[in-house]
């Protein structure tokens, strides 16, 4: 009995916060999932119950699939390519060298810019004609036309990745320099005494030892990524010809543009759906994997 | 320990506070005023348009809001479906029936009297006509007119078009200039579709057939369409258009680099001040089978669930005083949508002015249709796709139509 009291103490203590969290995350989940069975006037009145409409034309809709697609390019390229970046830009802010605070301040310094601004600057800096980026470029004599970045949904779509990786850096790497600074210190000295190179250091100790704060920031980067407008919608709207749409850019213009707000509540809640599926299917893959690796050291610690 | 001297001068601060503010907020009226941003004049203008009329009707309160066109209608909509709506608002009249038809917009019949009706300029009245009721009060007009550089075709040696041929056969001068690009072509976002009905209308074809289907698989369009087309793959326009939203057009433009453009009275404020050494002329758009040019109005809205209405009214009446419209309309440099300030001197007798004043007559107005956006980004997609050359123009449009005409549902 008193057993069972101790085990029920943690729940409860986490019980108030939780039911604030399912409130909070909870209603407005339960009231997209009505608003997208109903047909919905421009200004979000509820006219009426219709099944499943909203989600068969949703399903039905061409753009919805090429959104739901570059959607799925644009996190993978965003997460991959930060994390990619982000992990050897975390290794140098880790070690010690003069100057190495100005370092971390510069990395973290587009942080402190909102999204929508850092997207408006890129915006005018690929203009085709008034751009820096083409006037350097052609200054220092890598091309001698202007390139109109901007102006074909397969340039301004990679371009865009770019800008989603800068942006993306900052977090990441914060998250990865507090992993890297908590690393004890002493495996890597036996690991030099025992004639490891610095790539095998690098495989065998800082990845293994990496890997919860790699997960976290795989986790969060592809939830923020995933639902992120600002970069996209500044510099392009989708556009041209819907070629670099995403789903949260086109869910926008469904909503606010052509008030077609019952669709667009189908596609958030189908959004969610898939962020929610990613997530619990990342963290189960996690969990197990960690238990693998765990069990011989419990053993060994029995 | 108590604290008495703090405790006392709290109380006192906070029942000075409620004396004070109960009886103003009593006695005030307050009118939500949702404004359009058309440039950086518009705010502090609408504000001053305000203190002067509270200073002649202490009891009244115009909460003055300013927000920039593209957020507006995001705006509007998140207001109204969370019960926050203003009170009035300016809006675009080509939203004007989505209003109407929910129920949103009030009515305006029973407040205008005959008198103020009178002032305003009947073409700019009609748009706001609803099934025989008046939904909304014109507030901004423009119509669009061709501009060309003429330095630039001074030194081409082209002559100044009339006519679509005219117009090509000047552009293949201009664009062997150095430099130079012949005609400048929108193809990136807002109004990338008017570009397009710019040459439909004149070239004798419509946004709408008569029997209310869409008009982009018509011959017309096909032409209207090839033409541009032509002009993108023969480099008579700046290369990739789809980069190209109407201000970079107009930024060419101002920097001298393209010969022709087509655009509204509101660059010529921006070009006297950024430009003043540029040589333009104002002229009607070519001429294929029509004369057309595109009238744009929008619409001082009332909303339905307005708890002030009568207030608001006054204020309406307020601002629409030849005054305060004479400098609405010179700041912005729109066309005036009240007969008298269009008969002052500066809108008969400026060149300018009286070059965009004169498509009047013939102007077309965007249809009051209902799902006027989507039907726009339909047309906008399919243009982006023709000049990129990822569709024919003849497949394109057609499949354009056969879509607007399922919107429409006809």
């Amino acid at each position: 009995m008193a057993n069972r009291i101790q085990k029920a103490v943690p729940l409860m203590m986490i019980l108030p916060g939780l039911l604030l969290a399912i409130t909070i995350i909870g209603y407005p989940i339960i009231d997209l999932a009505w608003t997208s069975m109903q047909d919905v006037s421009r200004f979000g009145k509820l006219t009426g119950f219709n099944g499943g409409a909203n989600y068969a034309e949703v399903f039905a809709d061409p753009l919805f699939w090429g959104s739901l697609w570059r959607t799925g390019i644009w996190t993978v390229a965003v997460v991959g390519g930060t994390l990619v970046i982000s992990m050897p830009v975390a290794m140098i802010l880790n070690d010690d060298f003069y100057g190495r605070g100005l370092a971390r301040v510069i990395i973290m310094l587009p942080w402190a810019i909102s999204l929508t601004m850092t997207a408006v600057v890129w915006r005018w800096a690929l203009n085709g004609r008034a751009g820096l980026l083409n006037a350097t470029l052609m200054n220092a004599g890598i091309i001698d036309q202007p390139i109109e970045w901007l102006a074909t949904a397969n340039t301004a779509f990679v371009v865009e990745i770019l800008v989603g990786i800068l942006v993306s850096i900052p977090f990441t790497t914060t998250i990865l320099l507090g992993g890297l600074s908590s690393m004890p210190q002493d495996a890597y000295e036996a690991a030099v005494v025992d004639g490891a190179s610095g790539w095998d250091q690098f495989r065998h100790i800082t990845l293994p030892l990496m890997k919860p704060f790699i997960n976290i920031a795989i986790v969060l980067n592809v939830i923020y990524v995933f639902n992120s407008l600002p970069i996209i919608w500044v510099m392009t709207e989708g556009g041209p010809a819907n070629g670099t749409d995403i789903l949260v850019t086109y869910l926008y213009k469904l909503a606010f543009r052509f008030g077609q707000l019952g669709k667009a509540a189908a596609i958030s809640l189908v959004m969610f759906l898939v962020l929610l599926a990613f997530t619990m299917l990342y963290v189960a893959l996690v969990s197990r994997n960690d238990r693998d690796d765990a069990a011989p050291e419990e053993e060994v610690d029995a | 320990m108590t604290h008495p001297f703090r405790t006392s001068t709290a109380t006192l601060a906070l029942s000075l506070g409620i004396l004070g503010f109960v009886p103003a907020a009593l006695a005030e009226t307050v009118v939500d005023f949702t404004v359009a941003e058309y440039s950086s004049k518009t705010g502090p203008y609408f504000q001053e348009v305000a203190n002067a009329f509270q200073a002649e009707n202490p009891d009244i309160r115009i909460n003055i809001e300013v927000v920039p066109w593209d957020t507006l209608l995001q705006r509007l909509t998140t207001d109204v479906a969370g019960g926050s709506a203003p009170d009035i608002s300016i809006i675009g009249t080509r939203w004007l029936l989505d209003f109407a038809s929910q129920g949103v917009a009030e009515p305006i019949d029973g407040y205008l009297t005959p008198e103020f009706k009178d002032t305003f300029i009947d073409t700019f009245m009609a748009p706001g006509v609803i099934d025989g009721k008046t939904m909304g009060l014109p507030v901004a007009a423009s119509a669009r007119a061709m501009m060309i550089n003429m330095d630039l075709y001074d030194q081409a040696g082209a002559t100044p078009p009339t006519t679509w041929d005219e117009l090509y056969e000047a552009s293949k001068k201009i664009a062997a200039l150095p430099e130079t690009f012949a005609f400048g072509l929108q193809g990136k976002e807002i109004e990338t579709d008017a570009y397009f009905y710019y040459a439909l209308w004149t070239h004798g074809g419509d946004i709408l057939k008569p029997d209310g289907t869409s008009g982009l698989d018509s011959p017309e369009a096909l032409e209207a369409a090839t033409l541009y087309k032509k002009m993108i793959d023969e480099g008579l326009t700046q290369p990739s258009p789809t980069n190209y939203t109407r201000e970079d057009v107009f930024n060419l433009f101002k920097q001298g680099k393209v010969g022709t453009i087509f655009t509204f009275p509101m660059l010529i404020p921006q070009i006297k001040a950024e430009a003043p050494n540029l040589k333009y002329r104002i002229m009607p758009f070519p001429e294929g089978k029509a004369k057309a040019t595109y009238g744009v109005t929008d619409t001082l809205m009332m909303f339905a669930d307005s708890d002030a209405k009568e207030a608001a009214w006054k204020f309406i009446e307020f601002a629409y005083k030849d005054e305060w419209r004479e400098k609405f309309d010179m700041g912005e440099g729109f066309l005036p949508v009240t007969k008298n300030v269009a008969a002052l001197p500066h809108f008969t007798e400026d060149p300018d002015v009286a070059g965009f004043a004169a498509g009047l007559p013939y102007a077309k107005f965007a249809p009051t249709i209902a799902n006027w956006e989507e039907i726009a980004d339909v047309t906008v997609r399919t243009l982006q796709r023709i000049y990129l050359g990822q569709v024919s123009p003849e497949e394109g449009l057609k499949a354009a139509a056969a879509e607007i005409n399922k919107i429409r549902g006809l």
